[in-house]
């Protein structure tokens, strides 16, 4: 029996070899999923940031001509309710919700039709849009040489329909 | 004998002879009698214009509350004395008038300090030297929505005359203390005129404006006021009921004007489709007697929604 014809160890080897391999991949793997998460979570909070402000309705106009108007502090009430809902998702983020409500490019179109300037998109009815970047902590891409902060691209848009 | 037949031919036709007068065409007729020369025993007086017999007294100015709605109206007797008037002037809300201060029972204000509306009438009594002005009255025909002003001043259900009014008798003539006649005068109730338009209305706001068309969120409560003008001036509403469309989650079909329509709408309509609620309003008021009207509303119900 020669030593060629010797596998004793050879599982060894496999495992110190491939091991790394596996867990990376599995960490890769927890990473994305635990991203995707955090990117659901921020999109429905500015998906509902944008609902309650445009809940936010301005009466007077209401009763002065029958027509739905957005109250003239919508857009201070979607960047506060951003920032309310953004505070249940504080561990997955790298900034507090508050500074990154603040930074958010939220805009009220109080009459219709209206043009977003950001966007180009045309509002037929009173709207609220939030833009945001929020930033996402990624410690096992950081890890792994990437980017340990993952910023997410978040745009919600509401309107009475 | 020539000198004779000459004189006697001259005597002949001077006898023949007749005035060359001028052709009279009315020789044939008679002498116009001479204008009657007698004095006139009682000169005549040009009536005031306008001045009719009274058939109704004045008897009391009254204010009566209904929920908030505070009427201001003015109470009468059917009598006649004898006794003539005639109207001054006619008056809006708040408006001014060169006779405001000469009516013997004032002239109210709102809660919000404007003079109610209402007509300024001329008494007069015939007498021998013709129609004689006696005394102004102030016939009062108001209504005002007063829950705006209850936080400040909640009206009372049946107030007294004003004190500028002589204050003797509840119900008393209508002549001023100062020249009161022997006999007591008589306004006349205001001939009822055809009946006048009404236009209804919807309004958000118990004195807001109307609107024929509204965009309410899905779920949110609002009230609609149900409301009835004439001639650009509001009269109070007595009771409305809701005859046709979809109410929503309303409280009540059916109210008086005190109150407002309170409902929400928990359903959509269809794409392209409003909820048309009609509302018949009934009024009874010596403008327009009693009367129903129908006032129409568009529902938009919408809800806030994600746009892509």
């Amino acid at each position: 029996m020669s030593w060629l014809e010797d596998d004793r160890g050879t599982a060894l080897v496999l495992t110190l070899v491939l091991a790394p391999v596996l867990l990376v991949a599995l960490s890769g793997v927890l990473q994305l999923g635990a991203l995707r998460v955090a990117a659901a979570r921020v999109r429905a909070a500015a998906d509902l940031a944008a609902l309650v402000a445009v809940n936010d309705q301005d009466d007077a106009e209401l009763a002065r001509s029958g027509a739905l108007r957005l109250a003239a502090d919508a857009a201070d009430v979607a960047r506060e309710y951003f920032a309310r809902e953004l505070e249940l998702s504080a561990p997955l983020l790298d900034g507090s919700a508050a500074d990154i409500a603040a930074t958010a490019d939220v805009v009220a179109y109080p009459s219709a039709p209206s043009y977003d300037a950001r966007t180009g998109a045309r509002y037929d009815r009173p709207t609220v849009r939030i833009a945001a970047d929020v930033p996402v902590r990624t410690p096992i891409f950081g890890a792994l040489v990437l980017r340990p902060v993952t910023m997410l691209h978040v745009v919600a848009v509401s309107s009475p329909r | 004998m020539k000198r004779q037949c000459a004189a006697a031919t001259l005597a002949l036709l001077l006898l023949g002879t007749s005035p060359a007068l001028a052709w009279d065409p009315f020789r044939e007729r008679d002498e116009p009698p001479a204008p009657s020369q007698e004095p006139d025993p009682a000169p005549f007086i040009a009536p005031p214009p306008g001045i009719y017999y009274v058939t109704d007294t004045y008897v009391a100015d009254v204010v009566t509350s209904n929920g908030p709605l505070t009427t201001y109206t003015t109470t009468t007797t059917h009598e006649s004395t004898g006794s003539y008037a005639r109207v001054l002037d006619t008056v809006g809300t708040g408006t001014s008038s060169a006779f405001d201060g000469s009516a013997f029972n004032g002239r109210r204000a709102l809660g919000d300090g404007r003079s109610v509306a209402g007509t300024y009438y001329e008494n007069y009594v015939l007498t021998d030297d013709g129609f004689v002005p006696v005394s102004v009255v102030f016939f009062q025909d108001d209504a005002e929505l007063a829950r705006l002003l209850a936080a400040r001043t909640p009206p009372p259900a049946i107030t007294p005359p004003p004190p500028s009014a002589p204050s003797t008798t509840a119900a008393r003539s209508i002549a001023p203390a100062c020249c009161a006649p022997a006999r007591p005068i008589a306004i006349p109730r205001p001939t009822p005129p055809p009946a006048k338009p009404i236009r209804p209305g919807i309004s958000l706001l118990p004195a807001g404006a109307s609107i024929s068309n509204i965009e309410v969120l899905r779920g949110r409560a609002v009230a609609l006021w149900p409301r009835a003008f004439v001639d650009d001036r509001e009269i109070p509403v007595l009771s409305w009921t809701v005859v046709s469309g979809d109410a929503g989650q309303a409280l009540t079909t059916a109210g008086s004007g005190g109150v407002p329509f309170r409902t929400s709408w928990t359903r959509l309509a269809a794409p392209g489709a409003v909820y048309q609620i009609v509302f018949r309003i009934e009024v009874d008021t010596p403008d327009t007697g009693h009367r129903t009207v129908d006032a129409v509303i568009a529902v938009i119900v919408r809800s806030p929604a994600l746009q892509d």
